[in-house]
């Protein structure tokens, strides 16, 4: 265990310790310590004393040579600790005292924080121009937004190019007004930029479930049926492509919070914990069509969740958790993961999040300063799925193979391989391409 | 939402037909969807589905959704 040692030498040693144009040694100041292995590295830190003249008076600190101590580092073995903590100073006479030098991590990015780096950023970091000179640009890929409904004017006025969206192949659930590409600028908005980061020629078809007005729902929900019946739209979709060329990426920023609504787990009309439930069978059935389908993991992690989240634990639910989908965490433009981003096991499938992508950046100005969220880190991700499918249609690599790939390739984070934080490791294009590469090469030989 | 088992071209009024259900009981606009060969889903009321018989459907929870964005 790693530890700090407040050390009371003789004060000529602390005045040295003190002079900032005089170098000093961890070792000269500390000398020999039975059983502690000294940093050297680390430079000897003068620290004051407390001093109070009486009780009645701010507490006041000395820094004189005679009064204040120095601190090193070091490292006593973890079975030694505690026998010889107390060995040294009770027997050491200039050991003050041994104290704990625990790993401190910086806060995680939280809900209501700033963004962090910029849409161009997400760009450089998925190597974007990268994918596109090697021809992974989205082109001919169909990619279903199946949110809230896009805004397509104000995706390519922000983005800066043509959007392509296929009015005749989206589609409004019951009682919401079809008017596809042209509704309000929200969260389905946000969706369809990210999207286009890396797969800027996709072609968007706009799903908008979440305006689905059912008695008791808000502004921005719609029921868990309104998206099984999305889905079988979507089964017809990917149906009426030619079965060697399918390309069909379904991103669902959405998910379940809290438990109120549903069935308890095991009760047989459970959704959470359900395979059997409808809407894990038709998402099942779709990826099994061929289609790539990716899910937000959900903002319930453990530093900050979303204020909506009622599960205790295991929030990766339903469809989010499905095995045959990618659950999508989140994690910012420095590469760490954001404190909402809901963390594993997965109640449908246990190795969840799959992996993670980037979020919480300034980006389409569609719901605030930030794109945040999974919701932003699931579409960014989609976004290079289908930059990957411009190649290789699921007749090529189905959507299983391409989420082995999307494991194997991803930038590790954490402890070795995967873990409940970051999945397999953060989105790596070029780790992607290099993949494929090799297998082109296998394949020609 | 409640699961029937019935032949691949289905409607919702055959579905209807073989729980005993009115018009008024389910949701014509979303009306019958297929999950899987053979599997259909229909959207019927709270009422309705306590009525069904549970020999001939399942009834699954249907959840109100929300979208992932942090709050």
């Amino acid at each position: 265990m790693r530890v700090m040692i407040q050390l009371r030498p003789a004060p000529d040693v602390v005045a040295s310790v003190m002079d900032t144009g005089a170098a000093s040694a961890a070792g000269d100041v500390a000398g020999d310590l039975p059983g502690v292995a000294i940093d050297e590295a680390f430079e000897p830190v003068a620290v004051p004393r407390p001093v109070s003249l009486s009780p009645y008076q701010r507490m006041q600190f000395s820094m004189a040579p005679e009064d204040a101590s120095v601190l090193v580092r070091g490292e006593i073995a973890d079975g030694d600790l505690a026998t010889r903590s107390a060995l040294l100073t009770s027997s050491v006479r200039e050991v003050a005292g041994v104290f704990a030098d625990p790993h401190i991590q910086p806060h995680p990015v939280c809900g209501g924080d700033g963004p962090v780096g910029d849409w161009q950023e997400v760009r450089r970091l998925l190597h974007a121009e990268e994918l596109w000179s090697a021809g992974h640009d989205g082109e001919g890929v169909t990619v279903a937004i199946v949110d809230g409904g896009v805004n397509a004017d104000h995706v390519a006025a922000r983005i800066g190019h043509e959007v392509t969206l296929d009015a005749q192949r989206s589609w409004s659930p019951p009682g919401v007004p079809a008017r596809p590409g042209r509704h309000p600028v929200d969260h389905g908005t946000m969706c369809a930029f990210d999207v286009l980061l890396a797969a800027p020629k996709a072609t968007l078809l706009d799903i908008p479930v979440l305006l689905s007005r059912r008695e008791g729902g808000s502004l921005a929900d719609g029921l868990l049926s309104d998206a099984l019946a999305a889905y079988a739209h979507l089964d017809r979709v990917l149906r009426a492509m030619p079965a060697e060329s399918r390309a069909l990426v379904v991103s669902n920023s959405w998910g379940l919070f809290s438990p109120d609504m549903d069935f308890p787990p095991g009760h047989p009309g459970n959704y959470s914990d359900n395979p059997a439930h409808p809407f894990n069978v038709i998402v099942g059935s779709l990826e099994g069509t061929g289609a790539d389908i990716l899910f937000s993991a959900g903002n319930c992690g453990r530093e900050c969740p979303d204020g909506r989240c009622g599960y205790p634990d295991r929030t990766i639910v339903g469809a989010n958790s499905h095995p045959a989908v990618l659950s999508v965490g989140g994690v910012d433009t420095r590469g760490e993961r954001v404190g909402y981003s809901s963390q594993g096991p997965g109640r449908l499938s246990e190795r969840k999040p799959d992996l993670c992508a980037y979020t919480h950046f300034a980006g389409s100005g569609a719901v605030g300063p930030a794109d945040t969220g999974t919701s932003a880190s699931c579409p960014v991700a989609a976004g290079v799925v289908a930059a990957v499918r411009t190649r290789r249609s699921a007749a090529d690599l189905s959507p299983a193979q391409l989420r082995t790939l999307l494991h194997r390739t991803a930038d590790d984070r954490s402890t070795v391989g995967f873990d409940y934080d970051y999945g397999f490791g953060v989105i790596d294009p070029p780790a992607v391409l290099a993949a494929l590469a090799r297998q082109n090469r296998t394949r020609a030989a | 939402m409640i699961q029937v088992r019935l032949p691949p071209d289905a409607t919702l009024g055959d579905a209807l037909r073989l729980l005993g259900l009115s018009d008024d009981d389910a949701d014509a606009g979303f009306g019958l969807v297929p999950v899987a060969p053979g599997r259909h889903v229909l959207r019927v009321t709270d009422e309705a589905a306590r009525r069904v018989s549970h020999e001939l459907a399942e009834v699954f929870a249907d959840p109100r959704i929300e979208p992932d964005d942090s709050s």
